[in-house]
């Protein structure tokens, strides 16, 4: 219970980033938190009481001892697509900072909303 | 004023989002007939790989997968042609200390070691190609932050990255010329939990782990040459 | 006789990786492979049509039937959007050959391949979350490309999109997470099949979340504030391929949404007053833009809020006419932006008034860009009459009186503004300063190809309805699609 209250909180915290902060870095640091909370998300929604890694490691374990691995391996997918999103970001902003000489949004944005 | 709607837009959402969550039990087994309790009943013998984390990443779902490794390749394709060209900003990148020198460099083999060693036991401990693969680039990563002038070669680089992606591709297209679909398993399965086990999977591993080792030290250096 | 349709995704991402080394030993040779691979995705599409129209083909990936692992579902409509996918890509990729001189430019080609790829991709699988993959293989390359030409404009276009972008995957990332904890697939046909049995209130908060994700890829109001900058900005080529490919696969990941997976009643009501919104305040912005890519983005816009006011319908004819309008404008909207980047390469500027005359001397790219315009408007017997035909007289023929009205509405206030340019282009007299060049024979190549295909659906609406047919019966009746899936494993 308390993960999903975590997960979501993170999501919000990384969108109000994105929406009020004014600083390219800090956005894009917003939309890393936004995806470590879905990430949280979805490895908790896979978490089964009491269960443990689903790696058959040791003969004694059955199927009946482990969470569930769909999540783990979806998440893994969503961490590397949320490190490329982040990589292309950050080089945006350096070729917008090249151009500018500035981070803050409010003294770039001419293109209208 | 932007704050204050912004605080209210995030109440709103983050209120439905949490009271829809809640209505998912949490901590237990959910739905009977899904996917992923198949996966745990069958997988050990379907697919030969005791870790069914990286059974499911590379072999049920393993599409997905060669889908990320592109993700991963776009990334650094498209951060080199952005920021192609690009002169180097003026500031200067201060050398580190004797101690972390030095220990930068006795701690450098053994990460490429442990992160090969990641990769190439995706199949029977936790982890895999990814795993490894950012290992790898974080030894890389504490290599540039102690020798300022280190550097990786591009060229051999990007080689590892096209063949490693290449060699993906390939096993695909063998499973697809000698078995019956698209990446599917046309090794032995071995017995399971010994290093020589699960078919194609350990395979595919070693590519992935070289690929996205290449690629994230790549997306680093490019990085860090904006940067004088 | 077609070869194995996962080759469609697999040769592009194998040509994609091969590119590097490649361009070490001819940077000349690497601006053809997108030609040949996305030429060899062209005829499997055609190869294909004939199988998937009668029952859909299904394709096994990983040896593993679905549910267990991710499968290929290429019934019509998959097909038909594959082929448009593809024919848009071609013609662009012909388009490139001569166009991009920016370095550097092997990744350029790069970046395109996998663009198609990706929607490709998008359009074909059965699998949700292989789905979002591809999506998200579609967006980072588009936003790379938005930004290729590494100005101050493109960058901030770049930037914008991205960041929209990035939500709508977080979105979708959500709505994937509470289907999977809900049903145990990620199979579309067997959720579909499992949905129902789900706590209400949770399948429509995933369907919420879906369709604003994929809403912004789709330019659906009010979530498609990256689309304008994004269309002007990046490099005419890219403009190009948004409305034709990027776009399209967005859509047909609404249509599959709300058709086969959810079917919700309510929702229909909901696309077809977004669409509604859509095409009037998109056609009310493009009045007022002075440049002319940003109209023809607005334009863009307004085009797909017509078909969702189609797929809103939910009426076998009203998603006829709808795939017919997303047929016809994945053909006319490249035509109009590759002949408008060449006109604005000449005249020197972005903007509309700069146009003046350009009829006289540049007469053949100013036709190009005449006869999208009226094809788009709907001047009989264009292509664009067809389908706008269908989709208003289904829309009356259902009682949305109101609905109709405004959508012509918004026709005529396209007409005005495409009219004003094409009467620039012709009654004007022309600025000193053009510059007189030669537009280059593969840019002509592309833009004959395109308004060939506008002319021939124009004059045999039929050719295209008899395959657009059966893609709209798999839609509105949805147990088609799950039955072939799911028989697949047996």
């Amino acid at each position: 219970m308390i993960y999903y209250v975590a997960a979501i909180s993170l999501i919000l915290i990384g969108i109000y980033a994105v929406l009020v902060k004014k600083n390219m870095i800090k956005i894009v640091l917003g939309l890393t938190l936004i995806d470590s909370g879905v990430n949280i998300l979805l490895v908790s929604l896979g978490y089964v009481k009491d269960k443990t890694a689903p790696i058959f490691s040791n003969p004694t374990l059955t199927a009946g001892d482990m969470v569930d691995p769909v999540p783990q391996a979806l998440v893994l997918t969503a961490i590397v697509i949320g490190v490329a999103v982040t990589a292309l970001a950050l080089s945006i902003v350096i070729r917008i900072y090249d151009h500018h000489k500035t981070l803050n949004i409010n003294k770039i944005r001419e293109l209208k909303w | 004023m932007r704050k204050a709607i912004a605080v209210l837009f995030l109440g709103f959402i983050g209120y439905y989002l949490l009271s829809t969550f809640l209505l998912v039990p949490f901590g237990v087994v959910r739905v009977l007939e899904g996917v992923g309790l198949k996966y745990l009943q069958d997988g050990l013998q379907q697919t030969g790989a005791a870790n069914l984390v990286t059974s499911i990443v590379v072999n049920y779902r393993g599409f997905d997968t060669l889908g990320e490794v592109t993700v991963l390749f776009l990334a650094a394709t498209g951060m080199g042609a952005l920021l192609y060209s690009k002169r180097p900003t003026e500031r200067a990148r201060q050398n580190a200390s004797v101690i972390v020198k030095t220990g930068a460099r006795i701690l450098f083999p053994l990460i490429i070691i442990l992160g090969a060693y990641v990769f190439i036991h995706g199949h029977l401990t936790p982890g895999g190609g990814f795993q490894g693969g950012a290992i790898i680039a974080s030894g890389f990563l504490l290599m540039f932050m102690s020798y300022r002038t280190y550097h990786v070669n591009h060229v051999i680089l990007s080689r590892v990255e096209s063949s490693a992606g290449s060699v993906f591709v390939i096993i695909g297209l063998l499973g697809l010329a000698y078995g019956s679909s698209f990446l599917a398993n046309i090794l032995p399965l071995g017995t399971a939990n010994t290093l020589f086990s699960a078919g194609v999977i350990p395979l595919i591993y070693v590519a992935v782990g070289f690929k996205v080792g290449a690629e994230l030290t790549a997306l680093l250096d490019t990085m860090l040459q904006t940067v004088k | 006789m077609y070869l194995d349709p996962v080759l469609m995704i697999a040769l592009p991402l194998f040509a994609a990786f091969l590119i590097p080394p490649l361009a070490r030993i001819s940077k000349g040779l690497v601006k053809y492979v997108p030609v040949l691979i996305i030429g060899f995705n062209l005829y499997e599409t055609v190869m294909l049509l004939p199988h998937s129209m009668v029952k859909p083909v299904i394709v096994i990936i990983a040896a593993w039937a679905p549910p267990l692992g991710i499968n290929l579902t290429i019934g019509p409509l998959g097909n038909v959007l594959a082929l448009i996918i593809s024919l848009v890509g071609f013609v662009v990729a012909v388009y490139n050959i001569r166009f991009v001189e920016e370095e550097p430019n092997e990744k350029y080609h790069m970046l395109f391949l996998l663009l198609t790829a990706g929607a490709t991709g998008m359009v074909l699988t059965g699998d949700i979350f292989n789905l979002f993959v591809f999506l998200e293989i579609t967006s980072i390359s588009s936003y790379a490309l938005t930004a290729f030409l590494r100005d101050r404009d493109g960058a901030e276009a770049a930037f914008k999109y991205l960041l929209i972008g990035s939500m709508a995957s977080t979105f979708i990332l959500l709505g994937i997470a509470l289907i999977y904890a809900t049903t145990g697939t990620l199979n579309m046909a067997q959720i579909a099949v499992r949905l129902k049995d789900v706590d209400p209130r949770i399948a429509i908060m995933a369907l919420i979340l879906l369709i604003t994700g994929f809403g912004i890829e789709a330019e659906m109001f009010p979530l498609n504030g990256w689309a304008p900058d994004a269309y002007s900005q990046a490099p005419t080529p890219i403009g190009a391929a948004f409305g034709g490919i990027v776009v399209k696969a967005g859509v047909y990941a609404l249509a599959r949404l709300i058709y086969t997976i959810f079917s919700f009643q309510g929702i229909f009501h909901f696309i077809l007053i977004a669409g509604i919104i859509t095409l009037l305040i998109a056609e009310m912005s493009a009045i007022r833009q002075k440049q002319l890519k940003r109209m023809l983005a607005f334009s863009s816009i307004g085009q797909m809020g017509l078909v969702l006011i189609a797929l809103g319908l939910a009426t076998t004819r009203g998603v006829e006419g709808g795939l017919f309008q997303m047929f016809n404008h994945a053909m006319i909207k490249p035509l109009l932006f590759l002949s408008a980047g060449y006109l604005v390469f000449y005249s020197g500027s972005k903007n509309i008034e700069d146009m003046d005359g350009m009829g006289r001397v540049k007469p053949l790219l100013s036709f190009f860009f005449a006869f999208g315009a009226f094809a788009i408007l709907g001047l009989p017997p264009l292509s664009g009459f067809w389908s706008k035909f269908i989709i208003l007289s289904e829309t009356i023929s259902h009682g949305f009186i109101a609905v109709a009205t405004l959508a012509l509405f918004g026709s005529i206030i396209e007409a005005v503004y495409y009219l004003r340019v094409v009467g620039r282009l012709y009654f004007k007299a022309p600025h000193d300063g053009a510059k007189v060049q030669y537009v280059p024979k593969s840019a002509l190549v592309a833009m004959s190809i395109l308004a060939l295909i506008t002319l021939v659906t124009g004059l045999y609406p039929d050719l295209v309805m008899t395959y657009l047919k059966p893609a709209a019966a798999e839609l509105i009746d949805k147990s088609i699609y799950i039955k072939a899936v799911l028989s697949a494993g047996l």
